[in-house]
């Protein structure tokens, strides 16, 4: 494999070894919530809704705003199509992965397939529904996670399955092969009632 | 071997307590449960079942004296837990707090308590003879977020929180009718209740686990930024020490004497911090011994040189890109994020200190036959 993939991974495996320090962390925002802090980042407007609905003082939305419970994120990028980002708060992580995708046939193909992985996030338990914006499949890993499973392993799985897209690179050319293939093949069954 | 006895009494714990003659433990098995265990015949039995919060308790506080149990939780709500004929009796204290209860703990002379919150308040607990229950006084606006730890001066009077705002702060909590003026020296003798001794804004990360020296001269805390901070001279003027090191990040501290503490934390290893003549605060050695030592080390990356040169179709592919992270191979296998001194009746010397995690497990440890470390304490 190549040299560079294994830098890349490395440098992932340890940013989660020193990321993945979460705890059981309650919402100081909205009353008896317990819910991923990174999350509430981009639900900000969602945060400021449930504040309308719960009546609460509008001041302690700002306060959600100042994100004292988010670490800084890390972005790993290995070159311009393939990156990963590493958002932090004090009791969850969210990791987004963008996979290569050299043009609009790969593009399709790799969305399907995650898609179909995201479908069926519940197996996974760490995968999100929902990719992150900009990325092509996102986990997100909650202190419950890191009292079930043990880190190191956690940690793995998510590297393995880092390798394991990279061998999806390869299934997406093979599945690029053969939609070419069959595209022409179409094409010149659907011409020959011109001839 | 520095660790005295391990114990798994669950699958997860969150906090454990001991009782005065550390005959039992209560612990929380990471829900809204507190079990005590009792020591009978070298095996630990379940006796008591304490059920009253109905979310997650993140604080457990066994006095010394009066033998009285406090408990705080998410659910908002703390208890104070009194043995009458071999049953736990709970006293619901009005917290008056609309956020989780994080921390608590009971101030040396057990007349009143502390309770951390995630509502940036500290709530300052005593008992009210004339009514016949707990009452809640608050210490608001001055956090700018959760706090995440409290400790108590063995004066009685000063109280130290961590927050995670990574401020840690030293309030007076005098009340009056219940603390007397002249058990307090120095520069804090006429502050007022909630009167903010000192900030120390030292980390810029999230701040947890503040503890008193046994003398209460100096307090040590620490960051999420792998930071342990000491602090001498609590007062105006504030002596400051940050000491970081190269691990994971420390959840709690605990001083066993006024020169040596013991962190712990995500590493699932205590760390030995000591000072030395110059008062010059260090980081020691790790308690628990890893299997993996330096000298090891060079020979598996040596061998794993060779291995590249001559044996590379042994590893297959995967093998070669990512290593597969080992597991740290000490006693506890997952965060410690609770330590408990160990007090044995008669000796002031603290060489006994246990620590759980959410491994579930609870260790003790003992510095007694530790050398190396025996100068420190």
């Amino acid at each position: 494999m190549a040299n560079t993939l294994r830098l890349y991974l490395k440098c992932i495996r340890n940013t989660l070894d020193a990321a993945l320090c979460l705890q059981n962390f309650p919402c100081q925002e909205v009353e008896r919530h317990n819910k991923p802090e990174v999350e509430l980042k981009i639900g900000y407007a969602v945060a400021a809704s449930l504040q309308d609905l719960l009546d609460q003082p509008r001041t302690s939305v700002e306060s959600c705003a100042s994100l004292n419970l988010m670490a800084s994120m890390v972005l790993i990028c290995r070159n311009e199509a393939e990156k990963c980002l590493i958002e932090t708060s004090i009791n969850s992580l969210r990791i987004s992965l963008k996979v290569k995708q050299a043009d609009e046939l790969e593009n399709i193909l790799t969305k399907k397939f995650l898609r179909f992985l995201s479908m069926r996030a519940e197996a996974f338990q760490v995968l999100r529904r929902k990719p992150v914006q900009g990325y092509d499949i996102s986990f997100l890993i909650t202190n419950y996670h890191c009292e079930e499973m043990q880190k190191h392993k956690l940690i793995d799985f998510i590297v393995q399955f880092m390798e394991a897209s990279f061998d999806i690179d390869k299934e997406i050319s093979e599945l690029k092969l053969s939609v070419n293939t069959r595209g022409r093949l179409v094409a010149t069954e659907f011409l020959k009632q011109f001839v | 071997m520095a660790a005295v006895a391990v114990h798994q009494f669950a699958e997860c714990i969150t906090c454990h307590a001991w009782s005065p003659d550390q005959s039992m433990v209560a612990l929380c098995p990471n829900n809204n449960e507190v079990h005590i265990y009792m020591l009978s015949q070298d095996k630990w039995e379940k006796i008591h079942t304490l059920q009253k919060h109905d979310q997650i308790i993140s604080g457990i506080d066994w006095s010394a004296r009066s033998n009285r149990i406090v408990t705080v939780s998410h659910d908002r709500n703390s208890y104070v837990w009194n043995l009458e004929e071999a049953v736990w009796e709970p006293t619901l204290v009005i917290l008056r707090l609309n956020r989780a209860a994080l921390c608590v703990q009971w101030s040396p002379k057990e007349n009143k308590f502390a309770v951390g919150s995630g509502a940036k308040t500290v709530c300052i607990c005593y008992y009210e003879q004339e009514n016949n229950w707990w009452v809640s006084k608050l210490i608001r606006k001055k956090h700018n977020s959760s706090v995440t730890g409290v400790a108590w001066h063995p004066n009685n009077i000063l109280l130290a929180t961590t927050s995670t705002d990574g401020k840690c702060r030293v309030f007076s909590t005098f009340i009056k009718g219940v603390d007397r003026r002249d058990s307090v020296m120095g520069s804090s003798a006429d502050a007022k209740f909630g009167e903010q001794i000192v900030q120390l804004d030292l980390s810029f990360c999230w701040a947890f686990g503040v503890k008193w020296s046994p003398s209460g001269n100096s307090l040590a805390y620490v960051g999420h930024n792998s930071t342990i901070y000491f602090v001498d001279d609590v007062g105006p003027s504030p002596l400051a020490q940050n000491v970081a090191f190269r691990d994971l990040p420390l959840r709690d501290v605990l001083f066993v004497s006024e020169r040596m503490a013991i962190g712990v934390g995500f590493d699932c290893n205590p760390m030995v911090f000591a000072s030395d003549e110059s008062g010059i605060w260090c980081f020691v050695r790790f308690l628990d011994e890893r299997k993996t030592i330096s000298s090891s080390k060079y020979g598996s990356q040596f061998s794993e040189a060779f291995g590249k040169l001559y044996g590379q179709s042994k590893h297959g592919v995967t093998n070669d890109a990512v290593e597969p992270s080992r597991s740290r191979g000490g006693i506890h296998e997952n965060c410690i994020n609770c330590i408990v001194p160990l007090n044995k009746a008669g000796n002031s010397r603290r060489t006994r200190f246990s620590t759980s995690g959410l491994d579930g497990k609870v260790v003790i440890w003992d510095l007694e036959n530790q050398e190396d470390l025996s100068i420190y304490l």
